[in-house]
């Protein structure tokens, strides 16, 4: 099996680092970016499975990001992108913004390996429910 | 327009003072007049009386003289020898003596024997009618009273006589019209008395005074009844003899200072007593002045209304009297009335001052100042007013300084559950970037199988603290988000039993006994269930930690009042517990963030901070009351009206 590709964007290293570590002894392919306007360049250019974010960074915060995404690729086939939100300050408002933007998880740091893994493997098998794997390059 | 009681009290005062009076004004001097004026006529009524008798007795002297004559023995030889020299020489003496004017003796035939005027030509008869003597030789007795005597007879008598008679009419405003310029006749006072000689008449013994211009009587009268009383310089007492409404003989004064005679009677008056025949007592304008006057008819010897007697004192001196008593009275009133004023000043001030201060005094309360002035207390109504007012007062002082702590207070706390807030919000945070890493990293080396026990035994307990430090920053987070609350419908007894489902267990192994002691009958309430239910179980927790085996937690719910002096109503729910209590000195800084009295380890002290707040905004409170070795009482109070704040 193909492993999976998976973004993570997060302004902060270890964060950036602590991920990358999990998820590739997961098994997964992990790109690391720390900054939206990095994010959206990757994304124009390349297909991911998931992304993984932090809502709330310096330049451009994750609702923003998620504004774009929306923006940049129709309706029909944003949801594709999957999208895990992390924050270290959740409140129910960020909760319920990002679950309405089109999160599929919302993960609290600090978190351990497991929880990382499991809201992972939650979020991609959700989108596989949805079936239709389409790539975005394939456009 | 707004009137102060004051000016109003005034203008009552002042309004009775000036009716009462005025009304006595008015009711006393009329009254007074009338009494005066009614004495004054009664009086002058007596002086007309006397008038008369004084007209009366100088009739009398003369009949009496002429009577005593005719009984003289002088007088009886000179008629016998029919000595007219003698005789009228006697009869001149006589006439003298009483002050007639004119006497004589008239034979039976009518022939003139002699007079004290101007010889008759001897032994001719009377070509002239003397009435006295015609009216004794006609009913043969003797004759006294007034009589009408023509010009004719007095020029016989005397041209002095017709000359003293010859009045002049004078122009009088009121008098009724004469055609006459002048009036020629007299109006006398005389008698006359039969002569007998053996029983039979042969002649009239006469004499009279003329009346006209003749001031003697009325001079008399006013001598006599007036005492020649003056008033501001001018006699008050007045008579004068009339002939028909002429003014024969008087004491009346003219503006030019001359006797009133020539001018007449007003029509009035005339029509009256000499037409009617009756008596006048009145107020009446005699020729210049106003007079208290009385009028009678003169008759005359055949019973004629021939002339009147009058009498009458200046009206001005009782007009004095009624101005006297007028300045008296006004000064009366107005004096009445100045203290009239006075008065109702002095009492409207007694009465309004008070209420006047207590005015001010709201007046501050309402600007802020709890401690004005009222002023002293009076012993009346007003007192009870003041009273009253200064004990609401001293209540609003009360509730002001409770308040003013309460609120205080609670700006302390929240604002240092804010700003503590803010600041764990931050460090929370940031932390969680780091804690992340290390609870990643040590997760993966305790993954791997190339470690020694002890090592893995160390990777552990950094995991567990780690977990610890991520725990303690939950906290804070939670204590520090405003979470906005989620308001549903709902039954506090449901929500408070479903809680204790959750915690049943916990109890039972604690060996505690759990009981419940729900209301009857609550209202359904609106408020977020699950930061409530997080309240409730925080505090069921504590209470569990602090009670022994065997010891009691009960919860209860019912209906309150707030602590405040609101005194809201509201829901309550107690957590009561049989525990340890807790030290006073702890009390007011059981709601700070990180306080706790748990070992280390095993609370975050932030579990009653954090429903602080929920409660907080809810709009409700949390009391607590704690006595050390008998436990403690946790009483959430939530409002029923405004009860969430979003």
């Amino acid at each position: 099996m193909k492993s999976k590709k998976i973004l993570v964007l997060d302004d902060d290293r270890i964060v950036l680092e602590s991920c990358k570590r999990v998820l590739e002894a997961e098994g997964f392919k992990v790109f690391l970016v720390s900054s939206a306007r990095e994010a959206v360049e990757l994304l124009t250019t390349g297909y991911f499975d998931l992304m993984i974010m932090d809502v709330k960074m310096p330049e451009h915060d994750g609702m923003y990001l998620l504004e774009k995404i929306k923006e940049k690729w129709p309706l029909d086939i944003w949801p594709e992108l999957p999208v895990v939100v992390m924050s270290g300050y959740p409140t129910p408002d960020t909760i319920s913004e990002s679950l309405v933007r089109g999160a599929r998880e919302f993960l609290v740091k600090p978190f351990t390996p497991d929880e990382l893994i499991s809201s992972t493997y939650k979020a991609l098998k959700r989108s596989k429910k949805h079936g239709k794997s389409k790539s975005i390059s394939d456009r | 327009m707004f009137y102060s009681t004051r000016s109003k009290l005034i203008i009552s005062f002042l309004g009775v003072s000036i009716l009462v009076g005025i009304i006595s004004l008015f009711v006393g001097i009329q009254l007074l007049y009338k009494t005066v004026l009614n004495e004054a006529k009664t009086r002058i009524r007596l002086d007309l009386n006397a008038a008369r008798e004084i007209y009366l007795s100088h009739i009398n002297t003369i009949h009496t003289a002429l009577s005593i004559a005719t009984f003289d023995g002088e007088l009886h030889s000179y008629l016998d020898s029919k000595q007219t020299g003698k005789l009228k020489q006697k009869l001149r003496s006589i006439s003298q003596q009483i002050g007639m004017d004119f006497a004589g003796i008239v034979m039976e035939n009518g022939e003139i024997l002699c007079r004290t005027g101007p010889d008759a030509t001897p032994g001719v008869s009377q070509q002239v009618q003397n009435p006295v003597a015609n009216y004794v030789l006609k009913h043969g007795t003797a004759v006294s009273g007034t009589v009408i005597l023509k010009k004719e007879f007095l020029i016989a008598e005397g041209p002095e006589l017709a000359a003293q008679a010859r009045i002049e009419l004078l122009p009088t405003p009121m008098a009724a019209p004469r055609m006459e310029k002048e009036e020629t006749s007299g109006m006398s006072l005389a008698s006359g008395i039969p002569l007998y000689e053996n029983g039979e008449l042969f002649g009239v013994l006469y004499g009279g005074i003329l009346l006209n211009r003749n001031n003697e009587i009325v001079d008399t009268v006013r001598e006599t009844v007036f005492q020649d009383e003056t008033f501001k310089g001018r006699v008050i007492g007045t008579a004068t003899i009339f002939f028909k409404d002429l003014r024969i003989s008087t004491n009346v004064i003219t503006p030019e200072g001359e006797r009133a005679i020539g001018t007449r009677v007003s029509r009035e008056v005339r029509d009256r007593v000499l037409i009617d025949g009756k008596r006048w007592t009145d107020r009446a304008f005699v020729v210049s002045d106003w007079y208290i006057t009385a009028y009678e008819p003169i008759l005359d010897i055949y019973g004629q209304r021939v002339g009147i007697l009058y009498v009458g004192v200046l009206e001005a001196k009782y007009a004095d009297v009624r101005r006297n008593v007028l300045s008296v009275f006004i000064f009366i009133t107005f004096a009445g009335m100045i203290i009239a004023i006075g008065l109702g000043y002095i009492m409207a001030n007694k009465i309004t001052r008070p209420v006047r201060q207590l005015i001010q005094a709201s007046n501050e309360v309402s600007r802020g100042n709890l401690k004005p002035d009222i002023g002293p207390i009076s012993k009346n109504e007003t007192g009870v007013l003041q009273k009253t007012f200064s004990e609401m007062l001293s209540h609003l002082r009360e509730r002001d300084r409770l308040q003013k702590v309460e609120s205080e207070d609670k700006l302390l706390l929240s604002e240092k559950l804010s700003s503590i807030g803010r600041l764990a919000a931050g460090v929370a945070h940031e932390i969680n970037n780091p804690l992340t890493g290390v609870l990643t990293f040590t997760h993966m080396l305790l993954r791997r199988s190339d470690i020694n026990e002890e090592v893995r035994s160390d990777l552990k307990t950094i995991a567990q603290e780690t977990g610890r430090v991520r725990k303690i920053v939950k906290g804070l987070l939670d204590f520090a988000r405003q979470t906005k609350l989620d308001p549903e419908t709902t039954d506090i007894n449901w929500l408070v039993e479903s809680t204790i489902a959750l915690v049943k267990n916990e109890a039972l192994v604690n060996g505690l006994n759990l009981e419940f002691n729900p209301a009857e009958e609550l209202p359904v309430h609106t408020v977020d269930r699950s930061q409530l239910q997080s309240v409730l179980l925080n505090i069921m927790i504590n209470a569990f930690d602090t009670t022994k085996p065997g010891g009691n937690v009960t919860v209860t719910t019912g209906l309150g009042i707030s602590a405040s002096k609101t005194e809201q109503k509201g829901i309550e729910i107690a957590i009561s517990d049989s525990g340890y209590g807790i030290l006073p000195e702890h009390l007011d800084k059981l709601f700070d963030p990180f306080f706790t009295t748990k070992d280390v380890g095993n609370g975050t002290g932030l579990g009653l901070a954090v429903s602080y707040g929920i409660i907080e905004r809810h709009g409700g409170t949390i009391r607590v009351q704690s006595k050390v070795g008998k436990g403690s009482t946790f009483t959430i109070w939530l409002p029923l009206e405004g009860q969430c704040e979003k």
